[in-house]
């Protein structure tokens, strides 16, 4: 005889076993970093790990009291900010162009917009800086924020055309015949159609500027226009050396945002990834 | 209201061309369907008559205007789409609305008329649902009341009903058709279905390959068809088209045989309708295919030669298949098409 057959509740709890064990293993490095971050500086530097430690408030005072931290976050919400409404901005019409129009070199252009990502960020980093000093804009929040929107604009319109694409080309016609002009179609009809690619297209813009080093260390030379990605690199834990729990803590601190937006795209994340190669 | 001319049209898409040197005259307030296959260019026309796009030759003239160049949001011209085309993120009042709000008539009057063209499609308490809250009658229902409420001179339908299911389609067929009665809007609507055509229109377009085969009303279209296009396109089942030779008033086929004009001669093919074959007689002698009672009706298919003849027969008839059986031909409802597909007729 064929083997016994599972019931339907068996099997779900299977499932409940394997899903729960495999979260755990992505979960664990998250929780002991929180674990590390409210014990004891003490705790942190024993010789065998300590599984249940006592709980410590001393690394988040520490922070409060020796650490300009609210700056940073403040310069990394204005500039993160302030790249994502400037990638918006540009991003939306050029899309509705390169998804809409007819025009000559429509495909070579849309193609040479997504190039501009695949170059390695360090090729342009020098001229980049010179750029800014001769704009005298080095040291300054504002000049991240547009370094940030330049380096997300050719995602931002990709994955926005990819989901104006989807929209059906008599909705416009519709609104065509019934008086409306490109730019009220493109403010009632299109932006309001697309808008679940466009608030993707402006958190996965948000993740890689938060996340952003690379020219972040290279503009921001003092803590003046410090973000949160570059402090937390040249964070130690102040004048004792190196104070693993602050560090832990900053880390924990600075990953908090980054899990709200994916939380909150979580249901389209994958389809802007993915950016129109299976249409939905 | 207005009236339409299409001069001379032409849309060509690089060497490919989808209407071709077309004339057309729409007189106010009629009710005019383009009727064809899939291909044949009746929805460019309308597109081009839309303003959606233009044409690459020609002349348009609405109301006595001439508007081959000038963009849809300027021509006041109102068009119904077959996937609805209904604004996603607006209800039902804000969809009917949009073209009121475009076109910048004053805000006082908005929701009368919303209303009132609401109450036209029998919507009046659907009006602040978003569309996807509807059924696929009712979204075409909500696009129509968007078409009427700003009262434009022509309406354009382009398969409005082709998403709806056979028996909502008749009677949404019915409302559109009062509805064009009521307000006398010239209306330009395009179908493949010839059901839709004949019990809508006015007068009937039939295109083919991007071009008019035939003008005429339903009646004309269906008892005069100029060549076999026409003829094989319309009725249900459609006409019976057997080739063979004339000669000497005799039309010989396979099976067939049956009197004709002394002027048809040569390599022709014979029309009739399978409501103009009978039982019985001597113009077709075959075998019986199949039989297929229908309730109100019984169709016949006989087999002559290598050739099927459909007929209408009695609502009772019944038969095995493969009996012998004999079919006349109403002799005054036979057409003959020269072998250019063109209807031969005697001189006047």
């Amino acid at each position: 005889m064929a083997k016994a057959r599972k019931s339907r509740g068996e099997s779900m709890l299977l499932r409940y076993l394997v899903l729960g064990g495999w979260a755990l293993v992505c979960l664990l490095p998250i929780l002991w970093f929180l674990s590390i971050g409210f014990r004891p500086r003490t705790e942190v530097i024993t010789p065998q790990p300590i599984y249940w430690p006592t709980f410590s408030l001393d690394a988040w005072h520490l922070l409060m009291s020796d650490w300009p931290i609210a700056k940073y976050l403040r310069n990394s919400v204005i500039a993160v900010a302030g790249s994502v409404v400037i990638d918006l901005m540009l991003a939306i019409p050029a899309a509705y162009a390169l998804a809409r129009y007819e025009f000559k070199g429509r495909e070579d252009i849309g193609f040479y917009i997504l190039s501009t990502r695949m170059m390695a960020p360090a090729i342009v980093a020098v001229p980049i800086f010179f750029l800014f000093k001769t704009l005298g804009l080095l040291d300054s929040v504002w000049a991240l924020m547009l370094i940030y929107a330049a380096i997300n604009l050719s995602l931002v319109t990709w994955i926005i055309r990819s989901y104006m694409l989807d929209i059906p080309k008599e909705l416009e016609d519709a609104a065509r015949t019934d008086g409306a002009g490109d730019l009220t179609i493109l403010r009632e009809i299109i932006v309001p159609a697309c808008l679940p690619g466009i608030i993707t297209a402006a958190v996965i813009a948000a993740i890689f500027a938060i996340n952003e080093f690379l020219f972040t260390l290279l503009i921001a030379s003092t803590s003046n226009a410090y973000t949160m990605s570059v402090a937390l690199a040249n964070f130690t834990g102040g004048s004792d050396g190196i104070i693993y729990n602050a560090i832990a803590l900053v880390s924990f601190i600075a990953f908090v945002p980054i899990l709200i937006l994916v939380i909150l795209i979580q249901k389209h994340l994958s389809r802007g990834l993915t950016m129109g190669a299976v249409k939905g | 209201m207005a009236s339409i001319h299409l001069q001379n049209i032409e849309k060509k898409y690089g060497a490919f061309v989808g209407v071709q040197n077309m004339s057309l005259e729409i007189a106010d307030e009629e009710f005019l369907v383009l009727l064809g296959p899939s291909g044949c260019g009746k929805t460019t026309t309308m597109r081009m008559i839309a303003g959606l796009e233009l044409p690459t030759g020609g002349k348009i003239v609405i109301g006595g205007e001439e508007m081959t160049e000038i963009d849809a949001r300027d021509r006041d011209v109102a068009m119904v789409f077959q996937g609805y085309a209904l604004y996603p993120n607006m209800s039902i009042y804000e969809n009917i609305r949009f073209p009121l709000r475009m076109r910048g008539i004053p805000k006082a009057e908005h929701d009368a008329r919303i209303r009132q063209a609401a109450d036209m499609v029998e919507l009046g308490s659907f009006l602040d649902r978003k569309p996807g809250a509807l059924s696929g009658g009712q979204r075409q229902r909500a696009a129509l009341a968007r078409a009427v409420v700003r009262q434009p001179q022509v309406f354009l339908m382009d398969e409005p009903l082709s998403n709806l299911d056979a028996k909502l389609r008749q009677s949404m067929r019915v409302q559109i058709k009062h509805m064009q009665r009521q307000l006398k809007v010239t209306t330009v609507y395009v179908t493949h279905d010839q059901i839709e055509a004949m019990t809508l229109a006015d007068r009937i377009v039939i295109m083919n390959k991007g071009a008019i085969q035939q003008v005429g009303t339903p009646d004309q279209i269906y008892s005069d068809p100029a060549n076999t296009f026409v003829a094989g396109f319309i009725g249900s089942p459609p006409m019976n088209l057997i080739e063979g030779v004339a000669q000497n008033g005799r039309f010989v086929a396979p099976g067939v045989t049956a009197a004709c004009p002394g002027y048809v001669q040569g390599r022709v093919t014979l029309g009739v309708r399978p409501e103009d074959c009978h039982v019985g007689g001597d113009n077709v002698q075959g075998m019986v295919y199949g039989v297929e009672p229908t309730g109100d009706t019984t169709y016949l298919t006989v087999l002559a030669g290598t050739k099927k003849i459909e007929v209408k027969a009695a609502r009772e008839y019944r038969s095995d298949i493969d009996v012998p059986i004999s079919i006349t031909f109403d002799p005054a409802h036979l057409y003959f098409f020269g072998e250019d597909g063109q209807r031969i007729r005697g001189a006047a």
